[in-house]
């Protein structure tokens, strides 16, 4: 190896000492750096938030969600029985699965029709029409009640009320009516 | 329209028909007027955790029966009250019939102590029948301290829903006879209703 070469080579290694030395050192960087990131990054989070209106919007939509949400399990469901809608009321108890079969009847040898009214039937007088039994005095009508309690009473034709002489009377006469009461087990 | 405003509608749309409807039941066989009484009866019962139903079909009975409309008003509105007492007697865990059957008695003229007792007799069993058979035993005329004693003396003994129907029908015979009535006793006769 020659003398110039080896006076290269000692000169490139003294330039890569100072080169790794220089990189070496700490760097210092200006103590304001991180306040004015924190402030650019606050700015332009402003100017891509919505404006106050839409927040705003945003806010009443999601108080009217939960209230809907709140409502919806909290109310009770009245729709579940309609009006009007004492055959189906019926028929719905007859396919419950607690359902029970009554039997009511009512010697009235002299009507030519007879219905009965009651808490099972929303006191529909054309809801629950009695049938005339064989015996030609005796009117009939089955139903199918789930366990509970029941007001009733009978129609006869279309102007009398008359109570079940087969069930005990009700404790109370709210409109002077003759109640009965049905107690299903 | 903002997305916020498709969200509110969206949300009424969603809601239960009875959120702000009336009962139609009430709307078709009342006049508005004492319908829309009926129905904030109605509406305090059920946000009081109370039935609402009975006091609907007690309008509809006064409708059918052709009451006038302040008669409705005060029938649901007494009913109302009984339902409250009855809560009170059986605390919140009643059921709905348990309750509607316990206004029942109270209007009778029994003593919320006696559901109470009855209550404690029974504390896992529905009380639907007991109290159904004490109410009608003193609508058939049975004095209600007597009543009482025989009711609460069977569900001392843990007897069936069946033994109170009995017990019914022993009243009812009983009952028939108002002078030298013998005294209720549990019965152990078939259960047999309707």
């Amino acid at each position: 190896m020659s003398m110039s070469a080896e006076h290269d080579d000692a000169l490139d290694d003294e330039v890569l000492r100072q080169v790794v030395g220089e990189l070496r050192k700490p760097v210092r960087l200006d103590p304001s750096l991180d306040r004015r990131a924190l402030d650019r990054i606050q700015a332009e989070s402003h100017r891509i938030a919505p404006p106050a209106s839409r927040r705003w919007g945003i806010w009443i939509a999601g108080a009217a969600v939960a209230a809907g949400v709140l409502l919806a399990v909290t109310l009770p469901d009245r729709g579940t029985t309609p009006a009007r809608a004492s055959a189906v009321a019926l028929e719905q108890a007859a396919l419950a699965g607690d359902a029970r079969p009554v039997r009511l009847r009512l010697a009235a040898p002299t009507s030519s029709r007879v219905a009965v009214v009651g808490d099972f039937n929303d006191w529909d007088p054309a809801a629950t029409p009695l049938r005339r039994a064989g015996d030609g005095g005796t009117w009939i009508v089955e139903l199918r009640l789930k366990p509970g309690r029941y007001h009733y009473t009978f129609l006869i034709d279309g102007r009398r009320w008359a109570r079940d002489p087969n069930s005990p009377p009700a404790a109370e006469s709210d409109f002077g009516a003759p109640v009965s009461v049905l107690t299903v087990s | 329209m903002s997305v916020a405003w498709w969200l509110v509608f969206s949300v009424f749309l969603a809601l239960p028909p009875t959120a702000w409807a009336q009962d139609e039941r009430l709307t078709e066989r009342l006049n508005p007027a004492t319908a829309s009484q009926v129905q904030q009866v109605v509406d305090s019962a059920r946000r009081g955790g109370l039935p609402g139903e009975p006091l609907v079909q007690k309008a509809l009975e006064g409708a059918t029966l052709g009451a006038s409309d302040d008669r409705i008003v005060a029938a649901v509105q007494s009913l109302h009250g009984q339902l409250r007492r009855a809560r009170e007697a059986l605390g919140g865990q009643a059921s709905d019939a348990e309750l509607t059957a316990a206004a029942g008695a109270l209007r009778a003229g029994l003593e919320p102590s006696a559901l109470r007792r009855l209550q404690s007799l029974r504390p896992d069993q529905p009380l639907v029948i007991p109290i159904a058979v004490l109410t009608d035993l003193v609508a058939e005329g049975v004095p209600p301290a007597e009543a009482t004693r025989s009711v609460l003396d069977l569900a001392r003994d843990g007897r069936p829903d069946d033994e109170f129907v009995a017990l019914r029908r022993q009243g009812r015979a009983a009952g028939a006879e108002p002078m030298g009535r013998p005294a209720l006793r549990p019965a152990a006769d078939p259960p047999v209703d309707q």
